[in-house]
Parts: structure tokens; sequence; C-alpha cells
């Protein structure tokens, strides 16, 4: 298989083929840091520290102990993503980037300006619910709700067990349904 | 069934991991308790308002930016032969020669009680009049860099998780740690009080990682609250760079 292939030849030292891996799996990497972490400077640096990191950590990757390139490189993702979310906690409360506040501003149902802006009244709202997690809790959360993975491969992804997992993201969803109580009750979501 | 674990399973069921046996008296236990009828509505309307406000996907990153980023990283490097475990992981291990090392190294090297390696001999020859003293800041820098993986394990512990893979450091290398710390904050006090204020901080860690001792099952989750609420990762990334 060329990925393999890649993978020995890179051990190696062949930059070539360590850039045909970073042109694989770079949007994988970079959406998952982007979705944790919402902010593309952020994201990007994540990227980056993963490929660093997954390089000098290839000699002890082993492809055979069942953990696909992919899964290795994610979780190399979810650790330093917290790492850098841990970093920003102090300058979360600055102003969004041009990107965020375009994204945040961005009419999802209709073109009515009064849904349009309370739709992005409750989207910051949710961002500071997020926001109030603990990178961990969070980091499940994206991984489970966003990402869709299941909670075994989130707990493979922290090195963790299904059962610390599962609290984690108990805990997360108990605080979401706290801190958004009031627009669930006034918007009357349902199914 | 528990209402706190049904409160559980209608988190679970809501992502398909229910089991069909949990999923079923789950199922019971909502048509006996209003309570947990009323909590699992609610939950579902939690999931329907974030699905309906999904932000929006991520933008479009510069590749070859952060490509280059990943060339200067690794340039002129070929793979070093590590563990794939994290470097905290590898602590363990380490135990007796860390504690050699710390002692031997920091003691007399970066203290200067004895004739010390080039850094910090240039750097206490010419003392700064402003800012922290120039000799202690490699020592103060190398002190957190050992830290560090103690640390970092504890901030990313989750209860429950296996006492195998986490850190043991042995008490005489957190003790040593400890003396470290007082001497680091004797010369730090007056000239960085934000070196100063961190040192405390890593001080009341540390007197709880050994007061503690390894057998207190709550400690862990416990030390890991202290480290985040006092942002002590954050404020040694930025102490170290200044
Ligand atoms: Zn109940």
């Amino acid at each position: 298989m060329e990925e393999l292939t890649n993978i020995r030849q890179a051990r190696e030292g062949d930059p070539e083929a360590f850039r045909a891996l970073f042109d694989g799996h770079r949007q994988q990497v970079f959406a998952l840091a982007y979705r944790y972490l919402r902010n593309r400077t952020d994201a990007e640096d994540v990227l980056q520290e993963t490929f660093i990191k997954a390089y000098n950590g290839l000699p002890g990757y082993d492809p055979a102990k069942g953990l696909n390139f992919a899964a290795w490189l994610n979780r190399i993702c979810v650790n330093a993503s917290i790492d850098a979310m841990r970093r920003s906690k102090v300058r979360e409360t600055g102003p969004l980037g041009p990107e965020e506040a375009a994204a945040m501003s961005a009419p999802s149902h209709s073109s009515d300006p009064e849904r349009s802006a309370r739709s992005a009244e409750i989207r910051e709202k949710i961002d500071q619910a997020l926001a109030r997690l603990t990178p961990t809790q969070r980091m499940v959360f994206t991984l489970r709700h966003y990402q869709e993975y299941t909670t075994r491969e989130i707990a493979q992804a922290l090195q963790s067990s299904e059962g610390s997992v599962k609290k984690h993201l108990f805990r997360a969803v108990g605080l979401l349904r706290k801190h958004l109580r009031k627009y669930v009750v006034e918007d009357g979501y349902d199914l | 069934m528990t209402c706190k674990k049904a409160r559980e399973l209608m988190v679970l069921d809501h992502y398909g991991e229910a089991g069909a046996e949990d999923k079923a008296r789950f199922d019971e236990h909502l048509g006996k308790c209003p309570a947990c009828a009323a909590e699992r509505s609610e939950t579902r309307r939690l999931f329907a308002l974030i699905d309906a406000h999904a932000a929006e996907d991520a933008p479009t990153p510069d590749w070859e930016k952060v490509w280059r980023g990943v060339r200067t990283g690794i340039a002129g490097e070929r793979p070093t032969r590590q563990p794939a475990l994290a470097p905290w992981r590898r602590w363990p291990f380490a135990g007796p020669a860390l504690a050699l090392v710390l002692v031997a190294g920091i003691l007399i090297g970066r203290f200067g009680l004895a004739p010390a390696p080039r850094p910090a001999v240039s750097a206490a020859a010419a003392p700064s009049n402003g800012g922290a003293p120039n000799g202690i800041r490699p020592a103060f820098a190398a002190y957190l860099e050992d830290l560090k993986p103690i640390l970092l394990d504890y901030a990313h512990y989750v209860p429950g998780e296996k006492a195998e893979g986490r850190v043991v450091v042995d008490e005489s290398a957190l003790r040593t740690l400890m003396l470290q710390n007082v001497l680091l904050k004797r010369k730090l006090a007056e000239k960085d009080p934000a070196a100063a204020d961190l040192l405390d901080d890593l001080d009341l860690i540390l007197k709880e990682i050994v007061n503690r001792g390894p057998n207190d099952t709550n400690s862990p989750a416990e030390i890991r609250d202290l480290i985040e609420k006092r942002d002590v990762l954050f404020k040694m990334e930025i102490l170290k760079k200044t």
C-alpha cells in the first residue's frame, strides 16, 4: 500500500514521502483542530505541531499494532489541541477574527434579519457554553457530537478508558443543558 | 434503574450507544419517572438547538504556510528513535536516575554551589539591573521543563484511568523539586514577582502530590483541578519565554 511505503520512506528521512502523508491527512487533522478550537490560526498551529510531532514519532509508530495512520495522527492532534486550548484559555474573551465573526453572523435559516440576529446570538451562546467546559470535556463533546466518534474511538484518541470518556460526556452535556436552558426553553426546540 | 443511570443513558441513547438491554430498562424507567422523562425531553431539545445552530464549516487554511512551518520544525532531522509514548509516560522508568540528575545537576550546576557550566557563569558575571537576574533564568526555565511532564500527566487525568499509565515520580525526586523551588524563590522573589507567584503555585501542587501519596484515589482529579484553576501550565509557558 502506498501509504505504508510513504510511512517507511518518511521514517528514513525522505521529505517527499512525508509531504505526501501531510497532503493526504492535513484536511482531516485541520478540521478536527478547527472544530475544537474555533480559530483558524490556532488550528493551523496545531496542524503544524501535529505533523512535526508525527515526524519525530514515526519510528515508534507501528501500523501492525492496529492503529491506522489517520487515527494515530488524530491522537496527536487531540492532545495538541487540548494543550492549545489550555494555553488560549486566558485570551478567549478577545474579539473574534474576521472569519469567525463572519461565520458567527452568517444567516443560517432565512434572510429575515431578526431571525438571523437571533440565530447569531444563539450560536454565540453555544460557543460560550462550550468555552465553559474543561478542555477535556469540550474535546470529548466535540469528538462525539460533531466528529461522530464513538466513545470507544474517543477513548483511543485520548488514551483513556471508555468509562472515563462517558463521564466527561455526561458532564459536558449536563453543563451545556444548564448554560443553554434559557434558549432551549424560549426557542422551543423540539424534535 | 436509578435516575442517575437513566440520565447517563439518555445521552448514550441519543448517540445510539445504549445497549439493547439498557435501552429497554431505560424506556421502562422513563414510563415511571416524570423527572427523567422531562429531563430527556430537555436533552433532546438541547441537541436540536445545537444542531440548528451548527457553526460554519472550517475555513481553508494556508496549507503551504503550514507545510513550511512543518519543514522548518523537522529540518535536518531524521525521525529520532523514540517510544510512541508521550514523554511524560516514560517517566516511570526514570525515577532514580532523575533524582540523581536533579540533585547533582541542579543544586550544584544551576545554583552555582560549585563551578557552574557555561551559561550560568557568564550570566552571573553580568547581573541585570532590571527584571529577573539573568543567571537564575536558565535554572528557572529548566526547572519548569522538569516539572512539566508531571503536571501534564495530572492535567490530562481522567477519572477511572488505569494507574499503570500514569507518572510515578518517587518521593525523593518530588522533595528535590520542592527544595529547588525554595532556592529559586529566594533568588527570584524580589526581581520577578510573577515567577515567584508561579513558584508558590507549583509548591502548593508539589506538596499536594507528596502529602496525598500514591494511594489516595481522589488526588489525581483534585490536583488536576488545582493545576487548571490556577492556570499553571499557561503561566509556565508564558514565564518560560520571558
Ligand atoms: Zn428517574
